[in-house]
């Protein structure tokens, strides 16, 4: 806009015509590395192994019959959807009442909050899921401080299953639940609450009835990056689901690289994909039937 | 009987003495305005009521009962904010039967009180609205209506008009003005347009800097400031300085100014040669051109006006429509604001005679 401010009248071109250039930038980069790359792997999916080159000449749909044949691969799928869900669910109940905090304090404190926070995101991925192998492994950090206190005799399995996974991937995506949360908290008034506890509601039924109903956008936001960024992380299952925390995103790996199966591969990745777009799908409209009155 | 009383609270915010000592008496039905510029205290003062802010000492009751520790949706009260603040997930009627919901009325009474306050606030009909489908106007009527409809035993309003552009502002200084005496309910309103409060309340309190500069009704505060801040917040003034020269009687003095003496009213008890403002609103002031030939009817007309008589020059004239303001310079170089009604047959140069009546001037402390 600015652009079209500070030289009015080129050639009498339109505001219209101007901002409709200035996408092609990011247009182009959603082509050449978004819709390309996945529009190749389509391809690939739909083409028959091969053992001498990455896919051989034919078309065929066998990969996606055998895959959606294979209770294994419906096992991890599961898996990769209740790890999903449940670090979505738990970052929420986790995230929400650190947004609402921050929100609402004044304290000269806040800005130490907002660090802890990114904190997750200041780390490496690598170093901070070493971080949690040190604490997680069998006879890592909270293993002996449950047996130092007596509580256990023998340790615990808190890494090489899904637990582990769940536990570090809610470390780090719990940033992605609460910063849409508190732009969310902070945009609602603090009058609508002053005038709920006027007319006689207590804190409780205020938060339920006005300050729940109001940050339903914050939520829905965080919740959906938190449940696609789970459901496709790669690094942290690897590194602490062993076998019995092995996720979708691992088993694609697995399939591309220690296998040399990139047809089959990219057939799983596609399954995958269509599976969180239509569970997101799905979630966009029960949560829009919550917000339907919110303007 | 006292429906509100605020008992010599105290309110510090670390170093900041918000309040200081602050104590209103409210009688029942009464509409008191808390007057003053930002800062002063005011909208502390509300929250204190409302009891969203704790005062350090102090009590505040309502009627008999002591609120001072109660939670705010323990106090009965109506609230009513600049913003509306009101509930943009819900319809008008939802937004009316919130508090109703909370006190556990009926469904059926719930609807019955909702139509009738609609009615009151003229918004029959836009019960299935939601607040963004109306102008400002509508949404603080809603927001009145909200806080009626419960019946609290009173209502607090926190600058509610501030928001509203200058005609439909004035239009609903009336209104609420108008349902409040109908429904005779005890109002907090918090202000700092000095004509809104003038207008709308039966007491003003005028704050400035966490205390009370004076309580008293409109007309107490027009006419009998206590301070030249106070004269100089509602409504315009002119002072002249000088020293009392004698008591004429119990409120009426003679006072020596460097334009000469002049005949005063002031409260009682200033002692003579005590330094004194003398204040003399500007509409209170008859302008007669200085050399022009009056007649007899004229001057007999003056009598009321003739108590006393000051003359200088006019130095600038500002045309406002129904009247002009003068601002004329008097012979001790004190500059004096008179309207001049009508037509305005005076020039900036001309000599002018200003009349006033000793009655029309108060006397402020120095």
């Amino acid at each position: 806009m600015s652009a079209v401010e500070a030289a009015p009248r080129v050639e009498g071109r339109s505001n219209r015509g101007t901002a409709t250039w200035m996408v092609v930038p990011a247009l182009v980069l959603l082509i050449g590395f978004f819709a390309l790359p996945y529009l190749t792997i389509i391809t690939m999916s739909l083409r028959e192994a091969s053992t001498r080159a990455v896919y051989g000449e034919g078309f065929t749909l066998a990969h996606y019959t055998t895959a959606l044949g294979d209770f294994y691969i419906w096992g991890i799928l599961g898996r990769t959807l209740l790890i999903g869900a449940t670090v979505t669910v738990i970052s929420l109940l986790l995230g929400y009442p650190v947004a609402y905090h921050l929100a609402k304090s004044r304290s000269r404190w806040t800005s130490l909050l907002y660090i802890f926070v990114l904190s997750p995101l200041l780390v490496g991925l690598v170093v901070r899921t070493f971080a949690w192998m040190i604490i997680l492994s069998n006879n890592g950090v909270a293993n002996q401080a449950l047996k130092a206190t007596g509580l256990i005799d023998f340790p615990l399995q808190l890494m090489n299953n899904s637990l582990g996974v769940t536990i570090a991937l809610t470390h780090v995506f719990l940033p992605f639940i609460i910063l849409p949360l508190l732009g969310n908290l902070q945009a609602i008034s603090p009058d609508l609450a002053m005038a709920s506890r006027s007319l006689g509601a207590s804190r409780m039924r205020t938060f339920w009835k006005v300050t729940l109903p109001l940050s339903m956008p914050g939520i829905q936001a965080g919740t959906i990056l938190v449940f696609v960024l789970s459901i496709s992380a790669y690094v942290t299952p690897a590194m602490l689901g062993g076998t019995g925390g092995r996720t979708m995103s691992v088993l694609v790996v697995q399939y591309l690289v220690d296998n040399f199966r990139w047809p089959a591969g990219a057939a799983l990745a596609i399954i995958m994909a269509a599976v969180a777009v239509i569970f997101v799908g799905l979630y966009l409209r029960l949560t829009a039937r919550a917000m339907r009155r919110l303007p | 009987m006292t429906a509100l009383t605020i008992d010599r609270i105290n309110k510090r915010y670390g170093n900041l003495h918000i309040l200081k000592d602050i104590s209103i008496p409210i009688a029942q039905g009464e509409f008191v305005s808390l007057l003053g510029p930002s800062g002063c205290g005011k909208t502390t003062t509300l929250r204190c009521i409302a009891g969203f802010e704790r005062p350090d000492s102090g009590r505040i009751l309502f009627g008999v009962r002591d609120v001072t520790h109660a939670l705010p949706e323990q106090r009965d009260i109506g609230m009513v904010f600049q913003s509306y603040a009101l509930f943009p997930h819900m319809t008008v009627a939802e937004n009316l039967s919130f508090g109703l919901e909370v006190r556990k009325v009926s469904v059926a009474d719930r609807q019955r009180r909702i139509a009738e306050v609609l009615a009151m606030v003229r918004l029959e009909g836009y019960d299935k609205r939601y607040p963004r489908e109306l102008s400002g106007g509508q949404q603080q009527r809603v927001a009145l209506a909200r806080a009626l409809v419960i019946e609290p035993s009173v209502l607090l309003l926190d600058e509610p008009l501030a928001n509203l552009d200058a005609t439909l502002r004035d239009e609903m200084r009336f209104f609420i003005r108008d349902l409040q005496q109908r429904v005779g309910i005890t109002s907090i309103y918090v202000t700092h347009d000095q004509a809104e409060a003038m207008v709308m309340s039966d007491k003003i309190v005028v704050m400035s800097a966490g205390t009370i500069s004076q309580f008293g009704s409109p007309r107490e505060i027009y006419e009998r400031p206590v301070s030249q801040s106070v004269a100089g917040f509602i409504g315009r003034s002119n002072t002249i300085s000088g020293k009392i020269a004698e008591a004429l009687g119990q409120d009426s003095y003679k006072v020596e100014t460097p334009c000469g003496s002049i005949g005063t009213t002031g409260p009682a008890g200033l002692a003579k040669g005590a330094e004194v403002k003398i204040m003399i609103r500007p509409e209170n002031i008859r302008t007669l051109r200085h050399d022009a030939g009056i007649s007899r009817q004229q001057r007999a007309g003056e009598a009321g006006h003739g108590d006393n008589a000051l003359t200088g020059a006019v130095v600038n004239s500002i045309y406002q429509g129904s009247a002009n303001q003068l601002a004329v310079k008097l012979g001790s170089g004190d500059r004096i604001v008179v309207d001049v009604g009508g037509r305005n047959p005076l020039d900036v140069g001309e000599q002018v005679t200003l009349r006033f009546a000793a009655r029309d001037t108060w006397l402020l402390a120095s």
